[in-house]
C-alpha cells in the first residue's frame, strides 16, 4: 500500500523503485569482508583482561607469567598506553562540552564488571587467552553502584568527580508550565515507567585491525564501523597524527545500530598499542566481551504525566527523565538524554509541555547510542495513552483520534522546544495501519476469544521522530562521481554502511542523476584515502545526505560535461542538455536522430582521463520529520505469561522511498530489536554489579519462531530536502516496544493488569496476573 | 572464546575409546557432538588436556528391536533420533521431544548419548529415558559392559552414575504396548531454548478406561529430570476422563525440591507452570490413550534402521 501525498516527485528510472541490493551476491553466498577477514603478514593478536569486579581498586598487576608465555609479545597496561593519549573527543560533538571520563585503561580503579584492565598480544588469539589467565591483577573490591537507581542515594561514587554519580542534567519548560492544565484537568495519567537495559548486539561483534608504519608514520586501520573518516580524525587526534597520515579501511560491517558509531575504549587502546608492537595488531571482540563490555542502552525510567479534558482532549503533558549511563558512556551521555523530553508530547495536540533529564553513573557498563537513542519518550507516552484510555474508559484508539495531529494541519508546534512539526502524516498513518488490520473485526475476534477463555490483544504506537539532522557535523555529506573513458561511471561516498545499503542506494541515485543504466555504475566506499568526508550511518541520515551529495555532485558534472560538448557541438554550454547519458543541444530531441553533431556520449566526451566531479552537500533544514505507526496483536497464555505474537503492522512515512526494499529492511530490523526489548532482551546485573546475561543463552535475542511476517503500509509526503526522501534508520526500534506492550496490556486488561515495567518477560507478566489475584 | 589447549584423540573402535579413557583418567573428556562440551572448553569453564572423540565410531551407532524394548546406540544423532520412523512407532515419546531440542543445526551434531551423559535438567531425553525407565548401557576397559537402570543414573546437577573411564554405549527404552498415550509439553522463552520446565507423560489405559500404568517424568524443575510418583500412584486405576489434571499437576509438584531459580523465573514460577503443563500433558496423552484402537505399537512394527 503506497500513497503519496503531494504532487510526486519527477518519474525516475530507479529512485523509488525495488532493485536488487548490489551487497547480496557476496553477503548470502558468504564472501563479504568483515574485519576478521583481513589477514597482515606477521599479524599479532589482541585480547583483553577485563576486570571481574563491578568496583574495585587495582593494588598491582603483575604481567610476569604471561610475559613468559612462548607466543606472547607484550602485556600493556594503563601506565603504557593511557599517557600516549594526545587528544580524545568525537567530531560530533567538539571538544568542548563537558564530556564524561573515557580512559584507554583502568587505571586505579576498575569501575564495572569487563573494565579493560590490560591488553595482551600474542601470536594468535588462543595463546592472548592464555596469557589473560597468567596476568595476575591484585584487587581490592569494593562496594558498588550496581543500579542506577540508587546512584544519588548510595554514598557510593562512581567517579569521584561526580557528586552523587549526576553527570549532568537538562531541563525544558519547568513543571509551573503545566500545572494550571494539570490543576484544571478532568483526568490526569501519572505514571513511572521503567525500561531493562538492551544493547543493539550487531551480528558482527566490535573489531579493528591496526598497522604502524614506523618508517613512513603512517596509520592504517581497517575498522568495522558505521563511518570511516569519524575513525580517521580520531585516530589522529587520539595519536597527534595528521589524519592524512591515517588511512581507514573497511568493506562489510555487520550491523552498527551505534555501537559503532564512534571509536569507544577498546578501540583507542588498540590503536595506541599498535604503535609499540612490530607488525598489524587484530583485536575481534568475542560475544561474551561484547555483551559485558561493549555497552548498554536503553536503561531508563521517567516519571510521565497527561492532563486530559472531559472529552479526552490533551491539555498537557511532562516527563521527568532519569538514565543510567553505567560507567564509561560513549559518546557524552548528556545532551542526547534531551530528545526524550523534547519528543514527549508526540504526533500529538498538546498545547504545553514540560520536562527533564538527568544522567546516572552506575558501575555497569556505559551507556552507548543505540537506534532511536530517545524512544523512552514513546515508550512513556504510548504506555501512558493506553492506561488513560482505559482509565477514561475510552478505546485506545478513539482517545488517540482525538488529539493526534493529521497532516493537513501542519506545521504544529512542539510545545517542549522543538521546531513544528511538519511534512509528514501521522493521523493519516495510524489509519492506515488500523485499516491495514481491520481494528474493528479484531476487537470482535478479541471478544469472542475471551469468551472462551483465551486473550488476545492489539496495541499501537504512533511517533514522529527528526531525521537527517542539520546539525553542523551531521549535516555534511561529500560525493565524487567519474566517467571513465568508456563511459562507466563511479560514485564515491564515506560509506559506513553497516547493512543499510548504501552501496545500492548511491548507485540509484547516480544512475537517475545522470541517466545512465544502474549496472553502469560502480561505487567505492569506506577508504577514507579515496574518499571524501561524510559522516556516515547516523542519526537516519544516509539516504537523503547521499542523495544530496549524489545530486550536487551529478550537476557539477553534468555542467562539465556540456564545458566539454561545447566546442563539439557548437552551441554554448547553457544550449546543452547532459541527461539520458549524453550530452545533446537542448531542445533537438532524442528523436531528432542521432547525427553525431547533435548528441555525445559520455564516453565521447570522457577522453583517455575520464571526467571527474565532487561536491560536499550540507542540509539546510534542522531535520526532516518521519513518522510511523506500529499496530500489533497478541495472545497472552495466561498461566505461562507466555506472548505469543499474531500480525505485526507497520503504516510509515518516510517519504519517497529510494528503495521499498531497504525501507522495509530497515524498518524490520528496528521492529525486530523493538520486540527483543518489549519481551526477550534484557542486559540483568545482579546486586553485586556481575552482569547475569553475558552469552546467548541468558541474552535473548528474537528469532525468526519469535517474530511474525511484519506488513508494511507506506505513505510517502515529501520533505524539503533533496529528493523530498526522509530517514528510515531508526524508526521501527522506537515504534516497536510499545506496540507490543500495548498488545499484551491490552490482552490482560481484564485482569485489571497495568504494565509499567519492561521487559513483559512471561514471569513479570505472571507475577502482574498474581498480584491482580488471577 | 578459545579454548585452552588440549589433544586431540580419535580412537578406531569403543575398546580403544575405553582403553583411552582408562589410561587418560580424569584428565580426559569424551567428546560426542560437542554441543555442550565445546562451548564450555571455549567459554573456559571446563579444561581438558584429552579429548577423545566417539562421534565417529561405528560401534556406538545403531538402532535395534528386540522383544519389548528399543535399543539406540549412545552415538546416534538426536537429529537421526528425531527422524527415524521405527523410533517413532516403538518410543513416540522420543520422537515428540527431540523437534524441542534446541536447532536442527544442534540436533544434527549433539547426540543421544550426549544428551544423557551430560545430564542437564532441563533437557529432554534424560527425562524420557527416567519417565519410561531406560536402561543405560556402559563400557570400561575395567569392568566391561554394565547396565544402570535411569531412576539410578541421574544423580546430581550434571553428574551420572557413570564412571570416568565408562563410556556410555547405547540405552535401551521399553516399547510400551497396548491402548497408550503419550504427550510431551514443555515451555521455554523462545523455540530452541532449554525450558523453563517440561514435562513428558506415558499412560496406558485398560479394557475399562482406567490408568493401568503411568509415567510422568519431569524437566527443569530439579537438580535432577524427575518422576511425579504421587501423581502416578494418584491416577493408576482411575477412569482417565475422571482425572483431575489441575490435581495431578499439583500432586505432581509437591514435595519438589532444588527447583531452580534464574533469571527465566523463580520457583514459584516454574511451580505454576509446571503444574499447569503436568494438566495439559496428562489431557493430551489420554485423549491419545482414549481414541487409541488397542492394537497400539508393537515392537516388531518398529523398523530397524541405522542412524
Ligand atoms: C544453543 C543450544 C541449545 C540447546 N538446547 C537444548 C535443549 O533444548 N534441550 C536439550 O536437551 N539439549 C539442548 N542442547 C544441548 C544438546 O542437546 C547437546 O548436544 C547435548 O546435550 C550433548 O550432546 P553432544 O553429543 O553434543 O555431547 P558433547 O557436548 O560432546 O558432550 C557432552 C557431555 O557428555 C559426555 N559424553 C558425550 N558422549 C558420551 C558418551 N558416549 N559416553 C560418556 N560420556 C559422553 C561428554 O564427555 C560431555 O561431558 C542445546 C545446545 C545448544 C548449543
Amino acid at each position: 500500500m503506497t500513497e503519496t501525498a503531494t504532487a510526486p516527485t519527477p518519474p525516475t528510472r530507479y529512485t523509488g523503485s525495488r532493485v536488487p541490493r548490489v551487497e547480496d551476491g557476496r553477503l548470502l553466498t558468504g564472501h563479504g569482508t568483515f574485519v576478521d577477514d583481513i589477514q597482515r603478514p606477521g599479524m599479532l593478536h589482541a585480547c583483553f583482561v577485563r576486570s571481574p569486579f563491578a568496583r574495585a581498586l587495582i593494588n598491582e598487576i603483575d604481567a610476569s607469567a604471561a610475559l613468559a608465555l612462548p607466543g606472547v609479545h607484550a602485556v600493556f597496561t594503563a601506565a603504557d598506553l593511557n599517557p600516549d593519549v594526545h587528544e580524545q573527543w568525537y567530531s560530533s560533538y567538539g571538544p568542548k562540552v563537558p564530556d564524561t571520563p573515557r580512559p584507554p585503561l583502568a587505571s586505579g580503579e576498575v569501575r564495572f564488571v569487563g573494565d579493560p584492565v590490560a591488553l595482551v598480544v600474542a601470536e594468535n588469539r588462543y595463546i592472548a587467552e592464555d596469557a589473560v589467565e597468567l596476568v595476575e591483577v591484585d584487587y581490592e573490591p569494593l562496594t558498588a553502584v550496581a543500579d542506577y537507581r540508587d546512584a544519588q542515594t548510595s554514598g557510593i561514587l562512581v567517579h569521584p568527580k561526580y557528586p552523587n554519580n549526576v553527570a549532568g542534567g537538562l531541563a525544558g519548560p519547568p513543571p509551573q508550565v503545566v500545572e494550571a492544565a494539570f490543576a484544571s484537568a478532568a483526568h490526569i495519567a501519572d505514571e513511572t515507567f521503567y525500561q531493562q537495559a538492551y544493547a543493539p548486539v550487531p551480528m558482527e561483534t566490535r573489531g579493528m585491525v591496526v598497522e604502524w608504519s614506523a618508517d613512513t608514520d603512517e596509520l592504517t586501520i581497517w575498522a568495522a564501523t558505521q563511518t570511516p573518516h569519524e575513525v580517521r580524525a580520531f585516530g589522529a587526534r587520539l595519536l597527534g597524527l595528521e589524519p592524512e597520515r591515517v588511512r581507514v579501511l573497511m568493506r562489510d560491517t555487520g550491523g552498527g545500530f551505534g555501537q559503532k558509531v564512534v571509536p569507544m575504549r577498546e578501540d583507542m587502546c588498540v590503536m595506541l598499542a599498535a604503535r609499540k608492537v612490530p607488525a598489524a595488531l587484530k583485536w575481534i571482540e568475542d560475544r561474551r566481551e561484547n555483551l559485558m563490555a561493549a555497552g548498554q542502552a536503553r536503561h531508563e525510567h521517567g516519571h510521565a504525566r497527561i492532563a486530559f479534558a472531559a472529552d479526552g482532549t490533551i491539555l498537557a503533558a511532562g516527563i521527568e527523565h532519569t538514565q543510567d549511563i553505567g560507567a564509561y558512556p560513549t559518546p557524552w551521555p548528556v545532551g542526547a538524554a534531551a530528545a526524550v523530553g523534547l519528543l514527549f508530547p508526540g504526533p500529538y495536540k498538546v498545547p504545553l509541555a514540560s520536562w527533564s533529564t538527568t544522567s546516572l553513573f552506575s558501575n555497569t557498563a556505559g551507556r552507548h547510542a543505540y537506534r532511536g537513542p530517545w524512544q523512552f519518550e514513546s515508550v512513556a507516552r504510548e504506555l501512558l495513552l493506553d492506561i488513560a484510555a482505559r482509565d477514561m474508559g475510552l478505546d485506545p484508539v478513539e482517545l488517540r483520534r482525538r488529539n493526534m495531529i493529521s497532516r493537513d494541519e501542519l506545521p504544529y508546534p512542539n510545545p517542549a522546544g522543538m521546531p513544528p512539526y511538519d511534512h509528514s502524516s501521522p493521523l493519516e498513518t495510524f489509519e492506515l495501519a488500523l485499516k491495514m488490520l481491520d481494528y474493528d473485526a479484531f476487537r470482535a475476534e478479541q471478544a469472542a476469544a475471551r469468551a472462551a477463555g483465551r486473550y488476545l490483544g492489539v496495541g499501537t504506537s504512533t511517533y514522529i521522530e527528526p531525521t537527517a539532522t542539520g546539525q553542523e557535523y551531521y549535516a555534511c555529506e561529500g560525493a565524487v562521481l567519474r566517467v571513465a573513458p568508456d563511459g562507466r561511471m563511479t560514485v564515491i561516498v564515506n560509506g559506513g554502511s553497516s547493512g543499510n545499503s548504501l552501496e545500492t542506494t548511491v548507485i540509484q541515485l547516480t544512475a537517475d542523476a545522470l541517466g545512465v543504466p544502474f549496472d553502469n555504475v560502480d561505487t567505492i566506499q569506506g577508504d577514507t584515502a579515496v574518499t571524501p568526508f561524510g559522516s556516515g550511518t547516523a542519526g537516519s541520515r544516509s539516504g537523503s545526505a547521499t542523495a544530496g551529495a549524489v545530486g550536487e555532485a551529478a550537476a557539477a558534472l553534468r555542467a562539465k560535461l556540456a564545458e566539454l560538448a561545447s566546442p563539439r557541438l557548437g552551441v554554448p554550454p547553457e544550449d546543452i542538455e547532459v541527461a539520458d547519458g549524453r550530452a545533446q543541444v537542448r531542445g533537438s530531441g532524442q528523436s531528432s536522430g542521432q547525427s553525431s553533431g547533435q548528441s555525445l556520449t559520455y564516453a565521447d566526451l570522457a577522453g583517455p582521463d575520464g571526467v571527474e566531479a565532487s561536491a560536499t552537500y550540507t542540509a539546510k533544514a534542522p531535520m526532516l520529520w518521519s513518522n510511523a505507526t506500529h499496530v500489533c496483536t497478541c495472545e497472552v497464555d495466561v498461566v505461562t505469561g507466555k506472548v505469543t505474537l499474531l500480525r505485526y503492522i507497520v503504516g510509515e512515512d518516510v517519504g519517497p522511498m529510494i528503495n521499498p526494499n531497504i525501507v522495509e529492511g530497515q524498518i524490520a530490523g528496528g521492529t525486530v530489536q523493538g520486540i527483543g526489548g518489549a519481551l526477550l532482551e534484557h542486559m540483568v546485573y545482579d546486586e553485586d554489579g556481575n552482569p547475569l546475561a553475558s552469552t546467548f543463552v541468558d541474552y535473548l535475542l528474537p528469532t525468526t519462531t519469535e517474530v511474525p511476517h511484519i506488513e508494511y503500509g507506506h505513505m510517502e509526503t515529501p520533505a524539503p530536502g533533496p529528493g523530498g526522501h526522509k530517514g528510515a534508520g531508526e524508526g521501527g526500534a522506537i515504534g516497536a516496544p510499545p506496540a507490543v506492550i500495548n498488545a499484551v496490556a491490552d490482552a490482560l486488561s481484564p485482569f485489571g493488569v497495568k504494565i509499567t515495567n519492561l521487559p513483559a518477560s512471561p514471569a513479570a507478566l505472571v507475577a502482574l496476573l498474581t498480584e491482580a489475584g488471577h | 572464546m578459545k579454548p585452552a589447549r588440549f589433544e586431540y584423540h580419535r580412537p578406531g573402535s569403543v575398546d580403544e575409546a575405553a582403553a583411552l579413557l582408562a589410561e587418560l583418567g580424569d584428565e580426559a573428556k569424551v567428546l560426542a557432538g560437542g554441543q555442550s562440551l565445546v562451548p564450555m572448553l571455549s567459554l573456559r569453564l571446563a579444561y581438558f588436556d584429552h579429548l577423545i572423540d566417539v562421534s565417529r565410531l561405528d560401534g556406538l551407532r545403531g538402532l535395534t528391536v528386540d522383544g519389548a524394548s528399543l535399543r539406540l546406540g549412545a552415538g546416534m544423532t538426536e537429529a537421526a533420533v528425531g527422524a527415524d520412523v521405527g523410533v517413532a512407532r516403538a518410543v513416540p515419546l522420543l520422537a515428540r521431544a527431540t523437534p524441542l531440542i534446541g536447532h536442527f543445526q544442534i540436533r544434527n551434531r549433539g547426540t543421544l548419548g550426549g544428551s544423557i551423559a551430560h545430564a542437564d535438567p532441563a533437557a529432554e531425553y534424560p527425562a524420557v529415558a527416567l519417565a519410561l525407565d531406560a536402561e543405560l548401557e556402559a563400557f570400561s576397559a575395567s569392568a566391561g559392559r554394565r547396565v544402570i537402570p535411569a531412576a539410578e543414573f541421574f544423580t546430581g546437577l550434571w553428574s551420572t552414575a557413570l564412571e570416568p573411564d565408562e563410556l556410555l554405549v547405547g540405552v535401551r527404552f521399553p516399547v510400551w504396548t497396548g491402548r497408550c498415550g503419550f504427550a510431551v509439553e514443555e515451555f521455554a522463552r523462545r523455540a530452541g531454548d532449554f525450558a523453563i520446565a517440561g514435562v513428558v507423560v506415558a499412560l496406558e489405559l485398560n479394557g475399562d478406561d482406567r490408568v493401568a500404568r503411568a509415567a510422568i517424568g519431569m524437566l527443569g524443575l530439579g537438580s535432577t529430570p524427575l518422576r511425579a510418583p504421587a501423581a502416578e500412584a494418584a491416577a493408576v486405576g482411575q477412569r482417565a476422563g475422571e482425572l483431575d489434571g489441575a490435581e495431578l499437576g499439583r500432586l505432581a509438584m509437591s514435595g519438589l525440591e532444588d527447583i531452580p531459580a534464574d533469571l527465566q523465573g523463580s520457583a514459584d514460577y516454574r511451580v505454576r507452570v509446571g503444574a499447569e503443563l503436568v494438566a495439559r500433558a496428562w489431557a493430551a496423552a489420554s485423549a491419545e490413550a482414549a481414541g487409541s484402537d488397542g492394537v497400539g505399537v508393537t515392537a516388531a512394527s518398529a523398523g530397524a534402521i541405522d542412524g
